[in-house]
């Protein structure tokens, strides 16, 4: 055997050693994210939920949804806010120089009328043009800003208006659980060192939408929406809950974040050069508390707190994931010094390694292992079994995460009831694992590239109403 | 070695399924058994809560096993309806049907979620016989236990348990949001230790002073104003701000108003908070003064000022042409007053 044929040998058995790691290091997380999900249960009973509204003083909470050309649900939108069933509470829209008619849309149907609003500056966001009050629902306020080409310039805007002690950061289409506020504002009423807290979030395509709520969670009838179910299933129940079991939570989604808002002011708010705009929050925050030794801790809400739309099309998913990962290359080399590092605890020794190795060189050594394999084994290089192995190694063990993802999410929310849709999503689970997730890897590297270029910019997504 | 990683592949992902499916046919049985004891407790239940006492009876003769069921039907909802008369019937049902040894049993349990749903649920049927072991687990090792602990006193309001909960007003073992309801719960009974306890001890001042904000009255008014001239600004800034919530009287009008002199903007905020709703004398003009200070003392005042009624909303009127964030603020606030709809 030819020191070449050797070296390419080792090299695939390096790289099914790595998919082999990494599936398993995730099914590792399963016990972290069962005791955590076990803990939830037991403390988060109806009584204690019944905590929120009994304190002495409720916290305010501002609801701050920025948006941009959203006018096809924009107004089930802010009817889905109204419906939440906490107070006080204060909603903002931020409108974000949309092109379409989303301003127009809402001063008709909720009655609009310019209003004087006196606030503070304390971060940074482009001019305001215009602050509007609703006649008919006097907790509404919509603020009509110069686009500031990105949603942290619009989320800036809208915690500088909000009166809230409490700042959520949801996205415009974000359906909310109408008991999300109650359960999100009790780790902050439990804990005075909690400065954020994030949660799971459900696709709500194929599912009933009526007066703001989710009332019939089915599965939707596109397959692309259904690998996403899955997909999101595995990355809320695993890593981030096992993250969250060591008070190392470093993603909170940017479709629901509660926030205090002192501690988004004492970080400089959302970073409008942040291309993930949401890992980065959670992650400086993080940075900035533990550098400073405080007390910092970020809650995570295993059940979902809301819903949201997932793209059908691939288009605007390929251009979904060249942000993503845009967006997390760039926090990781922004918070480097953060890897590894037992200066900041839990997060610098869990979660950002762990994220660095597998989700920051995953994509690259998946399509590098099957190009290279794929064409020393037509070369003659390599025996094809290596190539079958690998793959296989690669889908089966991700298989099984996700149907362990499944699994979890059926203990926890038994969102999907019809026995049809549990065998769906076990089909689903399983053929995800044969082409999706490699097409994936295939844009994960393109945005890789993106990223090392600095090319590419937000992506749009086709939108269409909630069903 | 390669097949060996191949077939372990292959059946991690097939017990992963199996697991899947076998998970959701042990919940289907599971929920099969509960529909069927919850449709045939629910109707005994119901008349039982209405005071039919052979319904009662009938609780009371069911087996042991279906003890916990019957405890979920009948405590459950007196989380969020606390009538008086259906908690004294809960309690009655509980002893025909024997929970209580259930729920003693519990109380001794190693694992700790036992001993928290007991403690919940004797708090809420109020079984005041039962207070001294509510009171004991606040010691509890298990911070959850000490949390439904105090969630069981808070619902019990047996008066035999204030002065544990008082004392225990800074303990930061047990959760401030809980704390802070239970004084809520207990209202103004808890004024007079809170007052006792905060003599003879200046170091926790501050505690004191949120748990007055709760739970004072106007006997805690000359106390406040005392604190307001702490040495300590935060100490300061939270005494006007529990004035607020207590209320004022024209000795404690007139140290808030002293207070918007203070150097520290802080203190100013709160000392403009404490005059929310005081529309006598002169304390709109000197609020109006501050209209134009810096944000947060600006913000509370113009809320105070709207608060005032005709004496406050004659200084937002004078103030509302004017140009800066003295104005801007007057304009926002007569807006929300309803001069929109005018």
């Amino acid at each position: 055997m030819t020191f070449l044929a050797q070296a390419l040998v080792a090299f695939a058995l390096l790289i099914t050693a790595y998919f082999t790691l990494w599936n398993l290091s995730q099914i590792l997380m399963a016990p972290l994210a069962i005791r955590s999900l076990w803990r939830h249960r037991l403390r988060y009973t109806r009584r204690a939920r019944k905590l929120a509204g009994g304190v002495a003083v409720p916290r305010f909470v501002s609801i701050v949804a920025p948006a941009f050309n959203e006018e096809s649900t924009i107004v089930e939108s802010v009817r889905a806010l109204l419906a939440v069933d906490y107070h006080p509470r204060e909603i903002v829209i931020v409108n974000d120089g949309s092109t379409d008619r989303s301003l127009a849309v809402l001063q008709e149907t909720f009655q609009l009328v310019p209003a004087p609003l006196a606030f503070d500056l304390p971060l940074p966001s482009e001019p305001i043009r215009g602050i509007y009050r609703s006649v008919s629902e006097p907790d509404l306020v919509v603020l009509d800003k110069e686009n500031g080409g990105g949603k942290a310039d619009a989320v800036n805007a809208g915690i500088n208006v909000a009166s809230g002690v409490l700042v959520l950061v949801i996205d415009a289409d974000t359906v909310l659980e109408p008991d999300a506020l109650t359960r999100a504002v009790l780790p902050f009423l439990e804990d005075t060192s909690t400065v954020a807290v994030g949660g799971t979030v459900g696709i709500a395509n194929g599912s009933r939408i009526q007066n703001g709520r989710v009332i019939d969670t089915a599965l939707p009838a596109g397959w692309l929406a259904r690998f996403q179910i899955v997909e999101y299933m595995r990355a809320f129940l695993l890593f981030r809950l096992a993250c969250a079991s060591q008070n190392a939570v470093v993603l909170i989604s940017g479709a629901f974040g509660l926030f205090r808002r002192d501690a988004l002011i004492e970080v400089g708010g959302f970073d409008r050069t942040a291309i993930g705009e949401d890992m980065d929050i959670t992650v400086r925050m993080q940075r900035h508390f533990r550098e400073r030794g405080e007390p910092i801790r970020i809650g995570f809400e295993p059940n979902p707190l809301c819903w949201t739309q997932a793209p059908e099309d691939w288009r605007s998913l390929r251009s979904q994931r060249y942000r993503w990962r845009r967006g997390l290359l760039q926090t990781l080399w922004r918070h480097r010094r953060m890897i590894g590092n037992p200066r900041f605890g839990s997060v610098g020794l869990f979660p950002m390694p762990y994220i660095a190795f597998f989700e920051g060189l995953g994509p690259l050594l998946e399509v590098g292992g099957y190009g290279v394999t794929i064409v020393a084994a037509s070369f003659g290089y390599l025996d094809w079994k290596y190539f079958a192995v690998m793959l296989a190694v690669s889908v089966l063990f991700g298989v099984a995460t996700t149907l362990l993802a499944v699994l979890l999410n059926d203990v926890t929310a038994r969102r999907y009831m019809r026995g049809p849709d549990l065998a769906l999503l076990v089909v689903v689970a399983i053929l995800e694992g044969f082409g999706y997730r490699q097409i994936n890897s295939i844009w994960g590297c393109i945005g890789t590239f993106k990223a090392l270029t600095g090319t590419g910019g937000w992506g749009a997504m086709n939108k269409t109403a909630f069903r | 070695m390669i097949e060996v990683l191949m077939w372990t592949a292959v059946s991690v992902a097939f017990a992963m399924a199996l697991v899947v499916i076998l998970e959701r046919a042990e919940f289907g049985i599971e929920e099969a058994i509960d529909r069927r004891n919850i449709r045939r407790y629910r109707p005994l239940v119901e008349r039982a809560m209405a005071g039919d006492d052979a319904a009662r009876r009938a609780l009371g003769a069911a087996p042991a096993r279906h003890r916990i069921t019957i405890a979920w039907l009948v405590i459950e909802p007196l989380i969020e309806d606390r009538d008086p008369t259906r908690i004294d019937r809960a309690r009655a049902i509980a002893q025909a049907s024997s929970l209580f040894p259930v729920a003693d049993r519990y109380l001794r349990s190693r694992r700790w979620w036992r001993r928290a749903r007991a403690l919940r649920a004797l708090g809420l049927i109020q079984a005041t016989d039962r207070t001294p072991q509510l009171v004991a687990a606040l010691d509890d090792p298990h911070p959850d236990v000490r949390a439904a602990a105090l969630d069981g006193l808070t619902d019990m309001r047996d008066m035999t348990a204030l002065e544990a909960i008082v004392v225990r007003v800074h303990d930061t073992s047990l959760h401030r949001g809980r704390r802070g309801a239970a004084l809520r719960a207990f209202g103004t009974a808890c004024e007079p230790f809170l007052l006792e306890l905060a003599a003879v001890d200046p170091e926790n001042r501050l505690n004191y002073i949120y748990a007055l904000a709760i739970c004072g009255t106007a006997r805690s008014r000359p106390v406040l104003c005392r604190w307001t001239e702490d040495p300590r600004v935060e100490v300061r800034a939270t005494a006007y701000e529990a004035l607020g919530y207590v209320g004022l009287d024209d000795e404690s009008a007139r140290v808030a108003i002293e207070g918007l002199k203070s150097v520290d903007p802080q203190v100013r905020a709160m000392a403009a908070y404490a005059l929310r709703g005081w529309g006598q004398g002169h304390a709109a003009d000197r609020l109006a003064e501050h209209l134009d200070d810096t944000w947060a003392v600006a913000v509370q005042a113009a809320r105070s000022l709207q608060s005032m009624g005709p004496a406050g909303t004659a200084q937002l009127q004078a103030r509302a042409p004017r140009e800066g964030m003295g104005g801007v603020l007057a304009r926002q606030l007569l807006w929300q007053a309803g001069d929109h709809q005018s």
